[in-house]
């Protein structure tokens, strides 16, 4: 085994321990959320990240994952072990149904059409009051249970939204080093090229936007059975955008970027509480020292700074957008 | 059932929103043409300048959590304003864009959202979180014509985005600068070999657009409360607007607004009022799919 | 008697009212080297575009090894055996060398998502089959020691090369190339030569644009002269240098008639 990936592990053994040793419930919620959030953001960066197709819609299947999830576990009464795996099914379902037609756009078209999806999307959820419960939202979602033992704390969910984590960093991990991952990034790079290499580029983009529906669904899923109250405003183009804020901050086209980026991203604004209402300003003025400063993101930063085995850097994050609207035409 | 003085009524206020949302699309599609890039914070200028404007009309407003009086005329508040978003159009023209200007689209859009973020809650700091209603310059709030009821700000709008969008034509077909600023956004490159100094376009081109969503904001304010998310909805259906009309297209722009206006008010009232935000988008998803360039966009494919 | 593996007959493609390709037949053969030369604007890379499917065609026929081509899209015509390099370089850029030729052997490849999700033989096999290529073909084309160089820090030449390498690594019946020795010095285009040369002996046609007379006439085994976006000459090379047609439209004088004999 060689060294990184011995750090790796190591990391991941350390982490699972901070239950043990953080006993504040207010961090541990902080940092459920953290984790949960990093699987949405596993999620965009496949899509924009690998693939580099823009999307402003990951709220709006973390939306559709919390919402069908909830719905299952509340009116049609499932576990919410099975409940959680649907929510990611109808995401799934989804996912396809509108990324079809929409990933033939391309860039700036693709961005706008996942816009428009994600608000149309926020407007069923408080208006579909016979499906949703419209403003009001779903609340008394029941946690999962190991056997009798019921998961309804910060530290026990922990280990649901750590495992959940781990297998979306293993997959995504997994598609990365594949023939797919490097479909993903031909498409990325240059997509003319890869359609005259033999790449269907039009499936893997689909392809690419269903693994992130999936991997929203699947994080919206774990926060209702979390909270256990679910309403609309959480599920809003703002939201998007902060997710894609999270993926570029953490930097460039890799897993660790993404989940650097959305737990970091979590928690600045729980540090910056002290300075009470002007906390989120200070976010926004972050958020653009932090472009300005960090090309690669933090973890392009990191890399740049400690001497690693690999010979190649990673790159600033650019999606595949041509310098103009026309040429996409 | 058809309702024909109902119908009228709506569609000119219809008009009027659609012109607002024709003058914030004018507004992203010249900082998209001259730079390549789309302001997420568009909608956080047609905001921020509401707040600073009723805070000097009205005669008491609630500004760092204290009460106060400033009461000023009118039109003196509006060219205030005016100026005083012309600096910060310059301001985030010099900050949250040139230090990013070569590298690529997506770095500028992250800040051009970190400065919406903090507009936005810059807003809420300053005048705190309850919305703010501003009875607008008429007297009157309603005109009655022939039968039909028309809003007298709904007229505003109309007459002065008219004499706006005849301003930009002469301005960029008969002047020096305007040609400029059509020629930077064409070819930035021959811009700056035919010596025209493209960085200070560029600033002018933002400060022009922030000015038009400042506009917007002073225009639609009394139609709306000011709150901190105003802004939002409206940016967002105006880039629908743009899409609409064909992106890059300034008459698209236009006519993308004016039509998202009208239908999704006959929209609203024939058919959902519950859903009716979600009809611009309906249409924009529409024509993305039918006719991505838009009705006046150009088809222009990628060379090999 | 050389078969025709592309024939392309009746050819038009037009933009807006402008026809950029009319009325073209043009027969390559299999096995050999055929070249595409014209003036400036005389459709050349237009119909590269079209047989490689980037382009539609609005009338006429794409054959290849007798299969009607001219609808498909361009992945299925790279997955049927037809590859091809860009005028303007179209690398990976911030991929490695080896990535770039890695991906040219997609259409080879049989892993799909699942498969690519749990560790398994055929995977296994199949990536470490397309590794041994992808370094085989590198040193084949002189880029064995740059593997693992982001290839945007390649030299132009370097480029260039590795874009083949990369088209290669399909296997591709037929290997298109557009102005491959664009921007290279005597030096870098004589290497180029004995690649092309190489790149044939393996049993791949070659159609090839190119501006460089001296290269075209010295490697080619046909010709095809456009001028308009209809070819107005198709032969061997040496008969290309006689056509009185070709010197009017392309030349304005006589051809240079001291080129080497082809191999």
């Amino acid at each position: 085994m060689n060294r990184r990936a011995a750090l790796v592990v190591v990391l991941a053994v350390a982490c699972a321990l901070v239950p043990f040793f953080v006993h504040s419930q207010y961090i541990l919620q902080v940092t459920d959320t953290a984790l949960i959030y990093a699987i949405v953001v596993i999620g965009l960066g496949i899509l924009l990240g690998f693939a580099g197709q823009m999307s402003l819609a990951q709220a709006a299947f973390f939306g559709i994952g919390a919402y069908s999830s909830a719905i299952a576990s509340t009116t049609l009464g499932l576990s919410p072990w099975i409940a959680i795996p649907f929510g990611v099914l109808v995401s799934v379902a989804i996912g396809a149904a509108v990324g079809y037609p929409c990933l033939r756009l391309s860039g700036h078209y693709l961005a706008l059409a996942t816009i428009g999806f994600g608000i149309i999307v926020q407007l069923v959820f408080i208006n579909a009051r016979s499906l949703t419960n419209g403003p009001d939202g779903i609340n008394s979602i029941p946690p999962p249970h190991l056997g009798s033992i019921a998961l309804d704390t910060y530290q026990s969910y922990f280990y649901v939204a750590y495992g959940a984590l781990l297998f979306s960093i293993y997959v995504a991990w997994r598609i990365k080093r594949s023939r797919i991952g490097r479909a993903f990034e031909a498409i990325r790079e240059n997509e003319i090229a890869a359609q005259a290499m033999g790449i269907n580029t039009t499936n893997y983009k689909v392809l690419a936007f269903v693994l992130a529906s999936g991997f929203g669904g699947l994080a919206g899923g774990l926060i209702a059975h979390m909270t256990r109250f679910i309403s609309p405003d959480s599920y809003s183009f703002d939201q998007s955008v902060i997710f894609l804020v999270m993926l570029v901050i953490g930097g460039s086209a890799t897993i660790a970027g993404a989940v650097t980026g959305a737990i970091l991203l979590t928690f600045l604004p729980e540090v910056l509480r002290p300075l009470k209402d002007s906390y989120i300003m200070v976010y926004g003025a972050a958020v653009v020292v932090m472009v300005i400063f960090m090309p690669e993101g933090i973890v392009g930063l990191v890399r740049r700074l400690i001497p690693s085995t690999e010979s190649t850097p990673p790159a600033p994050l650019r999606a595949t957008t041509p310098s103009s609207i026309a040429d996409s035409a | 059932m058809f309702d024909l003085s109902a119908t009228l009524q709506l569609i000119v206020s219809g008009l009027a929103m659609g012109a607002i949302y024709a003058l914030v699309a004018l507004g992203f599609i010249l900082i998209y043409n001259a730079v390549g890039v789309v302001n997420f914070a568009q909608g956080d200028f047609v905001m921020f300048p509401s707040f600073i404007a009723v805070s000097f009309i009205l005669p008491s407003v609630i500004v760092f959590g204290a009460v106060m009086h400033w009461q000023l005329p009118i039109v003196a508040v509006y060219l205030l304003v005016l100026v005083l978003m012309a600096g910060f159009g310059l301001l985030f023209n010099r900050i949250a864009y040139y230090p990013l200007r070569d590298r690529g689209w997506l770095p500028v859009v992250i800040s051009t959202i970190g400065v919406s973020i903090f507009l936005r809650n810059l807003a809420q700091i300053v005048w705190g979180s309850q919305p703010i209603v501003f009875p607008g310059p008429f007297h009157v709030e309603t005109l009655t014509v022939g039968g039909l009821h028309f809003r007298t700000q709904d007229l505003l709008i109309l007459g002065v985005s008219g004499l706006l969008i005849a301003f930009q034509y002469v301005l960029f077909e008969r002047t020096t600068l305007g040609k400029q600023m059509r020629a930077t956004a064409q070819d930035r490159a021959t811009a700056q070999l035919l010596g025209i100094r493209v960085d200070r376009i560029v600033a002018i081109t933002f400060i022009y657009s922030v000015l038009l969503g400042t506009i917007a904001g002073l225009l639609v304010s009394p139609i709306f409360t000011v709150t901190k998310e105003m802004g939002g909805l409206i940016s967002l259906k105006a880039f629908a607007a743009s899409i609409v009309g064909g992106f890059g297209s300034i008459p698209g722009a236009i006519l993308g607004g004016l039509l998202i206006g009208v239908v999704e008010n006959l929209g609203g009232y024939y058919i959902s009022s519950d859903y009716k935000d979600a009809i611009a988008f309906v249409i924009l998803i529409g024509v993305l799919l039918l006719r991505p360039s838009g009705f006046f966009g150009e088809r222009v494919s990628e060379k090999a | 008697m050389p078969a025709p593996i592309l024939e392309l007959r009746g050819l038009v493609k037009s933009f807006g009212g402008v026809k950029a390709v009319s009325a073209l037949d043009m027969t390559v053969n299999e096995g050999e080297i055929h070249a595409l030369i014209g003036p400036n604007g005389s459709g050349k890379t237009t119909t590269l575009n079209v047989i490689s499917g980037l382009y539609r065609a609005n009338e006429g026929s794409v054959r290849f090894r007798g299969d009607e081509i001219s609808q498909l899209p361009p992945h299925t015509i790279a997955q049927r055996g037809i590859t091809r390099t860009f005028q303007n370089i179209r690398l990976f850029p911030r991929l490695t060398v080896l990535d770039n030729v890695m991906i040219g052997r997609h259409t080879r490849l049989r892993t799909n998502f699942w498969m690519a999700l749990t560790p398994n033989p055929i995977t296994l096999a199949e990536e470490d089959e397309a590794r041994r290529r992808a370094h085989e073909l590198l040193a084949f084309v002189g880029l064995a020691d740059r593997a693992r160089i982001r290839a945007s820090s390649l030299a132009y030449g370097d480029q260039r090369r590795l874009e083949i390498a990369r088209a290669l690594a399909a296997e591709p019946a037929l290997l298109l190339l557009d102005e491959p020795a664009a921007g290279m010095n005597p030096t870098e285009t004589d290497a180029l030569v004995k690649l092309l040369y190489d790149v044939r002996d393996r049993g791949i046609t070659l159609l090839l644009i190119e501006h460089d007379m001296n290269l075209v006439m010295s490697i080619s085994n046909r010709i095809t002269v456009l001028n308009f976006g209809t070819h107005i000459a198709e032969g061997a090379a040496a008969d290309i240098a006689q056509n009185p047609d070709v010197i009017t439209a392309y030349l304005g004088g006589p051809l240079d008639s001291g080129f080497a004999e082809t191999r």
